[in-house]
């Protein structure tokens, strides 16, 4: 157990510009000492911004591989990269779930800004304990000490200064730790020589009074030290412990400061990753019993237990497919069989390994609580690997359908190869994103669970697998309904030399009630005395199955629907198979519209985060949109604002959104339900499918 | 059964016949007892009432728990709907659901400006008319009097019922027979009307006693008490 709670799952998280790169950089650099530092900018002083991305390629490192593992002082830290798209779940969750605590990075001069806020707010969400670091602090302007109060004003945290600066701007020189009372200066050409000194004269002063407040919000979390302060025996050993537990319980954010550029402020920033943030036995995590209704089940970080892992991301790199996995219970081992309790297939662990900065390590073992990767498993992003005595699943097994799609459609030769690629890539990674080739127009679709969701994938598409695309308007995934029972009786018959084709069916279709579990589809045999031999039965259900995927309002499939043979007749030698099918399909098409059709639209759950300032804006953008508010939540400066919006008012939402909110609130939807659209715009839609279908048949 | 004949069975009624035909636009309701004695339950019958009536609500909570909220909305329309046979239930559901608003301040003592530009926002920017605002568990004992004159002059303003459940915030509150605390006094001038809830064993009813009704104070039984098992008004 020793190697396991000195063992830490970190991310690093921040907006764009204000150094993550760099700051990583410098962590994989003084963990483990690997190569020489590199610049991001160029030395030509233009300052042509590579992206980390190049800046690998070109260094042989892997800063953006989906988890590192370096060393500090004996502990193990893993490095879990976070992705800079933040806008939908089930990416997000995935990867916070996989860190146990986060630094939070800062801008000294630009302050919290509002991706900050974002970030911030996942991490509450995700309840993931933080320590922030406010960085540039050699820059012109640098003010930490107002970023920190900003921590506390816009983000609402805690914040507590564990450092006050020594210089700022050009003449940062280093930092004085509050807590043992000394400073600090970074000596050496890349800042490898920790050099302890006394506070400089000048700073006295106000070191010992932050480090009073220091020591009133700390002691607030801490029983042990509030009495070791009314006694005047207050220890470093107490402030650290008080520390550790304020943050890991979240009632405290520890801010440390410094410059990654200028090699400034790194090591104690990593001593502070392992003497605050929490060891994976000291974060509860939990897991779905499939067997059981999906009832959440506590895991325990403990290798003697059945194993439960979790595969948070797949990669596709020069060593070939690579799954990342967390271990959350039990251990694991070369030659050990697993299960992966979505597509029920066993496995047996083949090769092992764990991701360093600059090499890739084979490994026996792994054990509770680590971070390390699979060769060649095949499974999707997501996916949970079990003992095969457990059914876990670490998230819902229900995977919500597409309400969206987007025909896409490759400029040339070499971006549909690539856009291939992209997308076989894509729907392995996220079960909620879908694609076909629709058999009418030829065109590539996309679908997903919402604008923003298949944007982003569009984007991914031209950056990261240069497949160049031009897209079509998104389109809501509607559906069609009957609303009330009619009755049909067709016959097929078609005479046109040799065997003719002959059939009757007669039934009814009905709706079927709404329900928790009611089905999208149903078939009833009622057939009595044989008058439809038992050998055609399955030949109308399955013309029926056939008719429901396209209803005659929209061209949608028709859900909640029973179709009921009662009655009908055959021919000895002209009913086949075919004329069955043929004949129920006809007589759906024809008994449809008496059983008076509706169209059903997606409703999302959309829950709206910004400041109360702008709620009024809020209120107004969700009524405009046929929207019902179903509740507001205000805590302080925030607030919440849930409601129920139609799919297809919400495009172009996250751009009005942002003009009324300043870009400073944020949405997130999901599908609520399927509704009946009112009158006034199914009139509409039906208009303008009658007018998409003209055309098509005039071509 | 349909909804019309449900709303003229329907126990709120005779409530509303006590009130002489209820409380009314611009005016002032409160719901007072102990602890634990159903004024939430009491205060969303009351609101479930007005919604069948197509009335448009806003639910005040200051609770941090929306859920909470909404699931007690669920509880009084499932029991509702099921003693009486509701025709179309889960149609009527989401339809009344269009016509409720919950809003919640999870913030410690947040101040009746806040709260009523909040409202005002909800009621003008979000263009929702409501008909009447319910206050659940509003620290009124405590509030000073001007902050009750602030609701009043909201309540005439903007031409919405206003209701309160308020319980006693300091252990040391006496009640009186009625089930109403001695903290609530200071304000009787501007409540319009004042409703205690009571317990009583023998009966195994809460008895609710209409105290004050307009410039009236004679307090009187009401026709109807709550029963403390469905935490439903009942004849």
């Amino acid at each position: 157990m020793s190697e396991i709670t000195k063992m830490r799952n970190i991310g690093i998280s921040a907006h764009i510009d204000s150094g993550k790169t760099t700051l990583s950089e410098r962590i994989l650099y003084y963990s483990n000492r690997i190569h020489a530092i590199h610049e991001v900018r160029g030395k030509d002083g233009v300052g042509a911004t590579m992206d980390s991305m190049e800046l690998e390629r070109e260094r042989g490192i892997t800063i953006a591989s989906a988890a590192t593992n370096v060393s500090w002082k004996d502990h193990p830290i893993n490095v879990i990269d976070t992705p800079g798209h933040v806008d939908f779940t089930i990416e997000v969750e995935r990867s916070l779930r996989v860190l146990d605590g986060a630094i939070l990075v800062l801008c000294s001069v630009a302050g919290v800004q509002s991706q900050s806020i974002t970030v911030d707010r996942q991490m509450k969400r995700y309840r993931v304990p933080r320590i922030a670091f406010i960085n540039k602090c050699d820059r012109t302007g640098a003010n930490p000490i107002r970023v920190k109060q900003q921590l506390i004003d816009k983000l609402g945290l805690n914040a507590v200064l564990l450092q006050i600066p020594i210089g700022l701007e050009d003449r940062l020189q280093g930092v004085v730790d509050l807590i043992t009372m000394k400073a600090i200066y970074f000596d050496g050409p890349s800042g490898d020589i920790l050099r302890y000194e006394e506070i400089p004269a000048e700073l006295q002063g106000d070191a010992a009074t932050k480090r009073e407040e220091m020591l009133d919000a700390v002691s607030l979390c801490s029983d042990e030290l509030m009495e070791a302060m009314l006694e005047d025996a207050v220890t470093e050993d107490l402030i650290y412990k008080a520390i550790r537990k304020g943050t890991i319980a979240l009632e405290l954010v520890p801010v440390l400061m410094g410059s990654a550029y200028k090699n400034k402020g790194i090591q104690p920033l990593l001593d502070s990753v392992i003497a605050y943030l929490p060891n994976p036995t000291e974060v509860t995590n939990t897991a779905l019993d499939i067997d059981n209704e999906e009832q959440a089940v506590v895991l325990k970080a403990d290798e003697n237990l059945p194993a439960v892992i979790l595969g948070f991301k797949l990669e596709d790199g020069q060593y070939g497919q690579l799954t990342y996995i967390r271990i959350y219970q039990g251990k694991l081992k070369k030659g050990d069989e697993l299960i992966n309790t979505r597509s029920r297939k066993k496995f047996k662990v083949g090769r092992l390994v764990r991701m360093h900065a600059s090499s890739m390590e084979d490994i026996v073992e792994a054990g509770c609580g680590d971070i390390a990767a699979l060769f060649g498993v095949e499974c999707a992003s997501g996916d949970t690997f079990c003992h095969p005595s457990l059914n876990y699943s670490m998230t819902s097994m229900y995977v919500p359908k597409p309400v969206i799609s987007l025909s896409i459609n490759p400029i040339d030769k070499k971006s549909a190869d690539n856009m291939a690629k992209a997308l076989n890539r894509f729907t392995k990674e996220d079960p909620t994103f879908n694609t076909y080739v629709d058999p009418e127009s030829n065109q590539t679709i996309i679908q997903g669970m919402g604008e923003l969701h298949l944007e982003v994938y569009v984007e991914r598409m031209r950056r990261e697998y240069k497949a160049e695309v031009v897209t079509d308007r998104p389109e809501v995934a509607y559906r069609e309904a009957i609303s009330q029972r009619a009755e049909f009786n067709y016959t097929h018959k078609k005479q046109t030399g040799g065997s003719g084709q002959y059939a009757r069916v007669a039934g009814y279709i009905e709706p079927i009630e709404e329900g928790e579990d009611a089905k999208e589809y149903e078939f009833v045999d009622m057939i009595k005395g044989g008058v439809i031999p038992s050998e055609y039965i399955p030949s109308c259900d399955k013309g029926f199955q056939n008719a429901v995927k396209k209803g005659t309002q929209l061209g949608f499939p028709v859900v909640g629907i029973r179709a009921v043979v009662n009655d009908g007749a055959y021919h000895a030698v002209d009913s086949s198979d075919q004329a069955f099918q043929t004949a129920a399909l006809s007589a759906f098409r024809e008994v449809y519209d008496r059983a008076k059709p509706v169209i059903l639209e997606p409703v999302m759950k959309v829950s709206v985060e910004g400041p109360t300032e702008f709620q009024g804006n809020i209120f107004g953008s969700i009524n405009q949109r046929r929207g019902i508010i179903i509740s507001s939540t205000e805590d302080g400066a925030a607030c919440t604002v849930d409601a129920e919006v139609p799919l297809s008012e919400m495009f172009g939402y996250s751009t009005v959104l942002r003009s009324l909110t300043q870009g400073k609130a944020e949405f997130t939807m999901e599908l609520a339900k399927y509704s009946r659209v009112p009158t006034s715009v199914s009139e509409e839609l039906k208009a303008a499918y009658q007018e998409k279908r003209r055309k098509e048949q005039g071509k | 059964m349909e909804i019309q004949e449900l709303n003229a069975l329907s126990p709120l009624r005779a409530f509303d016949e006590s009130l002489n035909g209820g409380l009314g636009k611009g005016n002032l309701g409160v719901l007072v007892s102990r602890h634990g004695i159903g004024k939430t339950a009491c205060l969303v019958h009351l609101a479930t009432d007005k919604l069948f009536r197509n009335e448009h609500i806003i639910h005040v909570s200051f609770s941090g728990n929306v859920e909470h909220v909404i699931n007690w909305y669920k509880e009084v329309f499932r029991q509702i709907s099921e003693n009486r046979s509701l025709e179309d239930a889960a149609v009527i559901y989401n339809e009344i659901l269009a016509n409720r608003v919950v809003m919640n301040f999870s913030q410690e003592n947040v101040s009746v400006e806040k709260v009523l530009s909040s409202l005002e926002t909800l009621i003008r920017q979000g263009s929702f008319n409501a008909d009447a605002i319910m206050f659940d568990g509003y620290k009124l004992t405590v509030a000073t009097e001007d902050d009750v004159r602030k609701i009043k002059q909201f309540a005439m303003d903007l031409r919405v019922e206003v209701w309160f459940s308020v319980s006693p915030v300091r252990p040391d509150v006496q009640f009186d027979d009625n089930g109403v605390p001695n903290t609530i006094l200071k304000y009787e001038n501007l409540i319009d009307v004042l409703i205690g809830l009571k317990y009583n064993e023998t009966m195994d009813k809460v008895i609710m006693t209409l105290v004050k009704d307009g410039e009236t104070i004679d307090p009187k039984p009401m026709r109807v008490t709550l029963d403390p098992k469905t935490m439903l008004i009942s004849e």
